[in-house]
């Protein structure tokens, strides 16, 4: 397949493989002194962080050279073992700061969440391409779509994982959206979803005293929820950064007073260390992302190629402009770790390998000729930003 | 943002579903602009325009400004004796809203520790303000008891304090600080800035845990230690003075009372004593710190009578050996205006000559005689003597006393002024008077700091004696001398007579002044004296206020005072004793030949001419139970010991104990309340408890004999806490 190789959106992939080594610098910088208190080793959180972008980048090779057509049969029956799962970590899984979100298997530790939600993604791309006529009508065409959505959302969200269920909710939505249904119809699940999450803000405390501090309820004095206090610290990470940052590792929120500031955080360190340049790039990347995988979407060969390439990228930049968006305190506070680059264990994995298919896809579109076209676009020039920094 | 490819597109036809699709494609990539659109605004929000707020805040979070405090300069006797120095205590501090969550934790470790309770603490960090002093001063070995590492948000910082190494003895000299080390009364206060050095500081790193770290960027000042001062005071003078003082107002039963040396020559203050005394360690009551030596002033009564006599002898309108009436004790004056004066004197005098008046103490004499020297005469004599200003001694809180100028006299303040009333002294001024008569005339401005040295023990400055001015010529002083001389030879003072000694003082016994009237029985009985008269070497003044046993009279409540200082002093190492010794010896060549010496007897004595028996043998004695008589002494009286040996004394009320078989005291200082109690029940002694924690102090003390069943009242402490000032 050496042939197809070069037809592979290769701005796509260098822009990914700098997420990577960027992040390998901002985790280590985030978890050193945590690492250091806690392993004993500046450098242990950071080696179990390069181990899974190794793998990634394994999963991304592998799935970059596997023709994306032949996940096509099996999408239904990994999503059917993906909720399965998703039942077993209900009933098997263990507890994480009061959720159940994690599946060991064999001393690996799997969220099948993030199975779940790349199952649940391939097999709508499936079934849009092959019913998408029938999309319109809600019986025949809309609803078995919303039974397996809604199957998936609510599994998760009874882990509890409120946040990845209304991510994938959200995904759902655009590719049933792009897909063609009614617009009625989507606004009538938008609307479903709102006495969901009233009972799920009435449900837990913590939540409640999340949304209403957010919605400017109840001052700091009185709900001085860890949640405020991590957001405050990452917006002053923010803010002390400035236009050019405090440099390279000099970051004093990491120092414990931003909590797992190498996890969800991640981007108030980014903002901290190398200012707004360097955030203004991250955004960047992510843009070059979505324009990137919108645009392999539209010469993908196939129905099928266009809304898996919709669903991939959606996901990678819906997480990631979400997590911009929490950590900036334009969002609720809500656990979204940004993409390749947060500390997050197996979801590196799950996104190298949805980009490897992204790429996958892009290698059989008739992108390559018009290449030299694109190297051109006023986004891209961003990038020899990007290696002077690191 | 546009697709630079969409013209082309549009050339290719589209069927009506794929323009729907394109349509929505669009909407949702708009949505994703737009979000990245909006996180952009923020961050050039926060990162541009808000930026210096932040930094500010950060700032705020990862640097503390540590102060390098300096160390409060030391005070020291005038022999180098270290009176004042620091100690290293442990202060905690909280920001509630920090700790506020784990309030009751906290509380809980703190109470544990400190023993007080745990509300104390939890209503400190339930305070809205970001910084509250949860414990100031434990001791650094209390301190570590409090698991930091469990509260967030609660700090530790070491605080110097003063440690006051005596301490009430010369504490109202010395003078307190306040719980920020700042000096409040005393040497302490009037050289708050000198020995208080300048603090500096240090910008420190810290992180979300509270560590800090110096960092070497960060401008950083020295702190630079303070000043110490050395006083005048003699350690083992004022510890004379305050224990006698403390017994002769137990023995007196007077509300307060004062000593006061100096020495002559030079005006150095050797020793100021106030009762009651102040513990500087532990001060319970602001109103004690006061020194009344040169704060206060009262009618000083005979003792005034120098300056008359001063001023009739140098005028020439009496001698010593002039005959004068002293009209049996009862003497009225008739001034114009048919107004009527009576003068009393407490010894009824006939005809006696003007040094026998003196010696007497006659207020009648001296009343006559001030008629003869005239107000102006007489004011300027006081004046000269230094009435009615502050001697400018380096002490805070000096006033000036009241000598009212002769326009503002009455007609009979002339009378009475001759013997010491209608004047406001200071003791100080007293005794700087006196030492003008006891250094030939010449008046010596008073002072207190032998010697100041900076931080690195260079003098910067050392106190120098300073003649004010010649009181009254050298002849004529001679005269005052030889009158005070006879009180102690054969008047007033006859019991400070001390064989071997020449003595020269005076009584006083002067109504005090309560809220404007004189009140009925309430006296301030004065001594003052010198010895040896022929080189005077030390002037102490004995005040007593209110003695209510034993006579008001300067001769009944003060005297004895005065003599077990000057007997303690005569026979001590000081730099009196060498010439004392010196001339002791000459009179007892045997005794200074052979190094043993023969116990007198001094069974059925009272203790303190007990004590001076011995001491006159070169003996020391050791007072073993309470009472007033000495009943039984070991080794018996005739024995040879050595000469500088102890002589136990067993006192009278200790064998009445004895032989109703009654036990000694067991020590329980340092015992918890509970082992205590034990101990005591044990030995089958009463116990009445006072605070609680440990037991600091017991009374009657460890050793003392006390009969079974008696109660021993144990003085505790919370345990390992020192109590704060109460400043």
């Amino acid at each position: 397949m050496a042939s197809e190789k070069n037809h592979i959106d290769r701005i796509t992939l260098f822009v990914v493989l700098i997420l990577m080594v960027a992040s390998t610098v901002v985790v280590y910088s985030a978890s050193s002194t945590w690492a250091m208190q806690k392993m004993q080793s500046s450098s242990g959180l950071v080696n179990k962080h390069i181990t899974k972008i190794l793998a990634g980048l394994v999963v991304m090779f592998f799935a970059i050279n596997m023709d994306y057509k032949r996940y096509k049969p099996l999408t239904k029956w990994v999503l059917m073992v993906s909720i399965l799962l998703l039942f077993a970590t209900r009933v098997l899984g263990g507890e994480v700061k009061g959720a159940a979100r994690w599946l060991s298997v064999g001393g690996f530790s799997l969220q099948p969440s993030e199975i779940a939600k790349f199952a649940l993604l391939f097999h709508l791309a499936y079934l849009l391409s092959n019913k998408r006529e029938k999309l319109a009508d809600f019986k025949t065409g809309f609803m078995p779509l919303m039974i397996w959505i809604g199957l998936v959302v609510l599994l998760v969200m009874v882990q509890p994982n409120f946040s990845t269920g209304s991510m994938i909710f959200a995904l759902g939505m655009i590719l049933v959206f792009v897909g063609g249904a009614r617009i009625k119809h989507v606004m009538i699940s938008l609307a479903g979803l709102v006495p969901a999450l009233l009972v799920y803000m009435v449900s837990a405390p913590y939540r409640m005293k999340r949304i209403l501090s957010y919605v400017g309820f109840g001052s700091d004095e009185t709900v001085t929820s860890t949640a405020n206090y991590q957001l405050l610290q990452g917006i002053i990470g923010f803010g002390n950064g400035g236009i050019f940052g405090v440099g390279m590792g000099q970051s004093k929120q990491r120092d414990l007073f931003l909590p797992e500031s190498y996890g969800d955080f991640i981007f108030s360190i980014v903002g901290e260390e190398y200012g707004l340049i360097g955030t203004i790039i991250f955004i960047g990347l992510f843009l070059t992302i979505l324009l990137r995988g919108l645009k392999i979407a539209k010469y993908a060969p196939d129905d099928f190629g266009k809304y898996l390439a919709i669903g991939i990228t959606s996901t990678i930049v819906l997480y990631a402009i979400a997590n911009a968006l929490v950590t900036l305190g334009l969002m609720p506070t809500t656990g979204v770790p940004m993409p390749f680059v947060s500390y997050g264990g197996t979801a590196i994995i799950f996104s190298s390998f949805a980009v490897g298919v992204l790429l996958n896809i892009s290698s059989q579109t008739d992108l390559h000729p018009r290449e030299r076209q694109f190297i051109e676009q006023p986004t891209l020039k961003v990038e020899p930003a990007v290696g002077k920094i690191y | 943002m546009r697709n630079p490819f969409r013209k082309k597109e549009e050339t290719v036809k589209e069927t009506p579903q794929q323009k729907d699709y394109k349509y929505r494609l669009l909407i949702v990539k708009f949505c994703f602009l737009f979000a990245f659109f909006a996180a952009s605004a923020r961050l050039v929000q926060i990162q541009l325009f808000e930026s210096g707020k932040y930094q500010s805040i950060a700032k705020g979070q990862y640097e503390a400004r540590v102060p390098l405090v300096a160390a409060r300069g030391n005070i020291y006797d005038r022999n180098g004796n270290v009176l004042v120095a620091n100690s290293e205590f442990v202060s905690f501090a909280a920001d509630p809203k920090i700790a506020g969550d784990d309030a009751k934790l906290i509380a809980k470790e703190f109470s544990a520790v400190t023993g007080k309770p745990e509300k104390e603490y939890t209503s400190k960090l339930q305070s809205a303000k970001r910084f509250v002093w949860m414990e100031r001063h434990l001791r650094p070995d209390a301190a570590e008891l409090i698991p930091l590492k469990k509260m967030g948000g609660v700090v530790k910082m070491n605080e110097a304090m003063r440690l006051y190494h005596y301490d009430e003895i010369a504490g109202q000299v010395i003078g307190a600080t306040n719980i920020e080390n700042v000096g409040v009364s005393g040497i302490e206060q009037q050289f708050n800035d000198v020995l208080r050095g300048r603090d500096g500081y240090v910008i420190m790193q810290k992180d979300g845990m509270g560590r800090k770290r110096p960092s070497v960027d960060y401008p950083r000042e020295e702190a630079v230690n303070g000043h110490s001062i050395q006083l005048t005071i003699d350690l083992q003078y004022q510890s004379i003075a305050d224990e006698e003082l403390k017994k002769g107002i137990a023995r007196t039963q007077a509300d307060a009372g004062l000593v006061v040396m100096i020495r002559p020559q030079t005006g150095e203050i050797l020793a100021m004593s106030n009762y009651p005394q102040v513990n500087l360690n532990r001060v319970q009551n602001a109103d004690a710190l006061k020194n009344r030596i040169v704060s206060d002033m009262y009618e000083p009564g005979s003792v005034f009578k120098i300056v008359t006599a001063s001023a009739a002898l140098e005028n020439e309108v009496v001698t010593l050996d002039k005959k004068i009436y002293a009209e049996n004790g009862k003497y009225t004056i008739e001034y114009p205006g048919k107004k009527f004066r009576l003068i009393n004197d407490a010894h009824p005098l006939r005809d006696v000559t003007f040094l026998e008046s003196m010696a007497f103490s006659s207020n009648i004499v001296m009343a006559k005689v001030s008629d003869l020297i005239g107000q102006e005469k007489l004011y300027k004599k006081a004046r000269d003597f230094g009435f009615g200003m502050a001697t400018g001694i380096e002490l805070p809180a000096e006033i000036n006393g009241q000598l009212k100028k002769t326009s503002e006299w009455s007609l009979a303040s002339l009378n009475s002024i001759a013997y010491g009333y209608e004047v406001g002294v200071t003791p100080l001024q007293i005794v700087s008077a006196y030492s003008a008569i006891a250094n030939d005339g010449m008046l010596m401005k008073p002072y207190i700091v032998q010697r100041e040295n900076d931080e690195n023990g260079q003098e910067i400055y050392t106190g120098q004696p300073q003649m004010i001015r010649r009181v009254i010529p050298k002849h004529v002083n001679e005269q005052v001398k030889q009158m005070l001389e006879a009180v102690v030879e054969f008047g007033t003072g006859v019991s400070v007579k001390t064989p071997g000694v020449r003595i020269a003082g005076k009584t006083g016994t002067s109504r005090k002044h309560v809220n404007g009237k004189y009140e009925e029985g309430s006296y301030n009985a004065s001594f003052i004296g010198f010895f040896p008269v022929e080189k005077p070497e030390i002037v102490i003044l004995v005040m007593i206020e209110k003695p209510k046993a034993g006579g008001y009279y300067g001769a009944t409540a003060s005297a004895p005072i005065f003599k077990a200082i000057a007997d303690r002093i005569i026979n001590n190492n000081g730099l009196l004793a060498k010439t004392m010794i010196a001339e002791q010896s000459v009179q007892n060549v045997d005794q200074q030949k052979d190094a043993t010496v023969s116990i007198p007897d001094v069974a059925n004595n009272g203790i303190d001419n007990a004590i001076a028996l011995l001491n006159r043998s070169g003996l020391a004695a050791k007072v073993i139970g309470a009472g007033e008589e000495v009943v039984r002494q070991y080794p018996p009286a005739g024995t040879k010991v050595e000469r500088g040996s102890l002589v136990q004394l067993m006192m009278n009320e200790t064998a009445l104990n004895i032989a109703a078989g009654s036990l000694q005291v067991p020590d329980v200082r340092g015992m918890s309340v509970r082992r205590a109690v034990n101990k005591l029940a044990a030995e089958q002694y009463g116990v009445t408890i006072v605070g609680s924690g440990i037991v600091a102090n017991q009374f009657p003390n460890p050793g003392t004999s006390m009969k079974q069943g008696a109660k021993v009242t144990i003085i505790c402490e919370p345990k390992a806490v020192v109590t704060a000032q109460l400043y």
